[in-house]
């Protein structure tokens, strides 16, 4: 590459960042009066698999340290991207959009 | 207002690229337009990759003055990915060098849909922002039930409208509960990819030299291969001013399948050098992500109803070949469904029958064409996995050995590199793959 003067080539260092300082960088209203994410714990007691605890990209759904049949929803971390709503077919995800002008708010996008 | 309701020509529900467009093209007609988005302003909630603008340039032929483009693309590369090994095709022509730059843009839609959201406003049209809509509003039963309305979040009164246009993107929740009230839902359920994005800061110099650009053009690289472990998916880079753009999109499906968060995901594409090199010294500014449809042209549902439009990404209008363009087919199809209600309002019949015109210009247009011909996408997603797993490590592979400086004579070295690069995929079925996987392109 012709930039090799210029650039340290190599794979860089620091790039890896942890799932926390990702959504770090993103910036959210959090309606602290209404969570538009729950799940219907009847459904998610009878589902192994627990997909929505990997496949969302914001790690909202994490197994309830209590409970471990159960899930805890981080509904502040939501992307608002649908990916859960797709992904859990049992109908345990309950989800609405947040409030008018809350939730995330992508500076880029 | 008529006896104390609120009632207008036309709601526009959701405003990303296929509801601007079409709020835009109704206002300049002199149509009383309120557009609804849910987010604090429009483009807040929205991601997305490059702009292909040609439709675009017909709404608002100067909008590369007024617009906040990132760079247009003047260069694009295919790379096959292995973990040892890598090859790139870079293509490019002087013409996307200079205007109109082959309509091409890196845009953020943060910046973009706020801007064409102001425009909407300057033509005309009412945009109201921080406004969720719940549902619709029907009247009648049945096959002449029809749609007069939509009930938004926190308002006890209804707003009437003589046509509704849904263009909630792809999550879709009204649009959902719609078709299953009017019917019209698909046979073929939709399906969905998941496209994850990482905004990284870099001074412009610094991208310029990395992508061979000269100031101000721009990039856009596209990946497959062993980063993207077997998914059926890819990945993306496209360069802004002062930032680059790095994400992947993969069927949500198969991350299932293979156990693999998001998030590791990208995490492990950053960790390829051939990735990893162009974000170096660079700072995290974003990380976003979103669903689109990928279902194609057997997923769309009944798009024309009493009352009622559907366009852009709920409908499900996106191109999952490896175009890959979705942005521009909803831009198309809002300004479509704007013509039909134009239409409809010259007769005064707001009917299914009068507002399928909507339908029959989509079917005579690019958007539909380019479903009907990508029709096979669905079937090539199948195979894909199969093939991606061996064939962009091999194809590299070859070139690699091709070059291999040896002693062995050049008849003995080719034939060798030929042979590893068959060695133990079973012909037949690979054949039969690629077959399959010519749906991608058509
Ligand atoms: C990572 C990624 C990369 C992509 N790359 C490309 C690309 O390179 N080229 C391309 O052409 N396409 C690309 N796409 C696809 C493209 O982003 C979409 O096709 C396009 O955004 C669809 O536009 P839309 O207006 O239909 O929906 P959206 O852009 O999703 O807009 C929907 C809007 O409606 C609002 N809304 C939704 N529901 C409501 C409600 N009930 N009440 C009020 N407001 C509501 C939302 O807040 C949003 O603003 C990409 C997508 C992703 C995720
Ligand atoms: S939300 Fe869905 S995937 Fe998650 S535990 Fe409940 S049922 Fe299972
Ligand atoms: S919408 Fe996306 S970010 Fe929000 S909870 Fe679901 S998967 Fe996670």
């Amino acid at each position: 590459m012709s930039s090799q003067s210029k650039d340290k080539q190599g794979p860089p260092p620091s790039l890896y960042l942890p799932l926390e300082e990702k959504l770090y960088r993103v910036r959210y209203e959090i309606d602290s009066d209404h969570a538009h994410i729950r799940v219907d714990p009847e459904v998610c007691g009878q589902c192994r698999e627990k997909v929505c605890t990997f496949i969302c990209p914001a790690r909202v759904y994490t197994q309830d340290p209590e409970d471990s049949n159960l899930v805890q929803v981080h509904y502040e971390n939501c992307l608002e991207c649908g990916t859960c709503r797709v992904a859990c077919t049992r109908g345990g995800v309950i989800w609405s959009y947040p409030n008018g002008g809350q939730g995330v708010k992508y500076r880029f996008g | 207002m008529e006896d104390g309701r609120v009632k207008t020509d036309v709601i526009v529900v959701g405003g990303g690229p296929a509801g601007l467009m079409a709020a835009h093209r109704l206002a300049q007609e002199g149509l009383e337009v309120i557009l609804m988005e849910r987010g604090a302003y429009a483009g807040s909630k929205n991601v997305s990759g490059l702009l292909y603008a040609t439709v675009l340039s017909e709404a608002i032929p100067d909008f590369e003055q007024r617009a906040p483009l990132e760079r247009p693309v003047t260069r694009r590369s295919f790379g096959f990915l292995d973990d040892e090994v890598f090859s790139y095709l870079t293509f490019g022509s002087r013409d996307w060098a200079s205007p109109p730059f082959n309509r091409t843009w890196v845009v953020y839609r943060a910046h973009f849909d706020r801007w064409l959201a102001k425009e909407v406003e300057e033509a005309g049209a009412t945009v109201l922002e921080e406004t969720v809509v719940d549902d619709l509003l029907y009247d009648g039963e049945g096959e002449n039930r029809r749609v007069i309305g939509v009930r938004i979040r926190g308002e006890e009164e209804p707003f009437f409208a003589d046509t509704v246009i849904l263009a909630e993107g792809a999550l879709g929740i009204v649009t959902r509960k719609a078709l299953e009230t009017l019917g019209g839902m698909s046979q073929t359920p939709q399906v969905y990819g998941i496209g994850v994005k990482e905004i990284w800061g870099l001074p412009s110099g610094v991208i310029e030299d990395r992508f061979h650009l000269e100031s101000g053009q721009g990039a856009a690289l596209e990946w497959i291969g062993s980063p993207f472990k077997g998914l059926v998916g890819g990945g993306f880079l496209y360069t802004g001013k002062e930032s680059l753009a790095l994400g992947f999109i993969a069927k949500v499906d198969s991350l299932i399948a293979a156990g693999i968060a998001p998030y590791d995901l990208m995490e492990s594409i950053k960790a390829h050098p051939e990735i990893g090199r162009y974000l170096a010294g660079g700072e995290l500014l974003e990380y976003s992500a979103h669903i689109l449809p990928e279902g194609g042209l057997r997923a769309l549902p009944k798009l024309s109803h009493h009352g009622l439009l559907i366009v852009g990404d709920a409908a499900g209008f996106v191109n999952a070949s490896f175009y890959h363009e979705g942005a521009n087919l909803a831009m198309a199809s809002g300004r479509m469904a704007a013509e039909a209600v134009i239409q409809a309002k010259l007769i005064g019949d707001f009917s299914r029958g009068a507002l399928s015109l909507y339908e029959r210009m989509l079917s005579n247009s690019f958007v539909m064409e380019d479903l009907r011909h990508f029709r096979r996408v669905p079937e090539a997603q199948k195979v894909f996995p199969r093939l991606m797993d061996v064939l962009p490590a091999r194809f590299c592979r070859l070139l690699v050995d091709l070059y291999q400086q040896s002693t062995e004579p050049k008849r003995v070295q080719q034939r060798e590199a030929f042979r590893k690069m068959m060695e133990g995929i079973p012909k037949l079925r690979t054949i039969k793959d690629l077959w399959k996987l010519k749906g991608m392109i058509g």
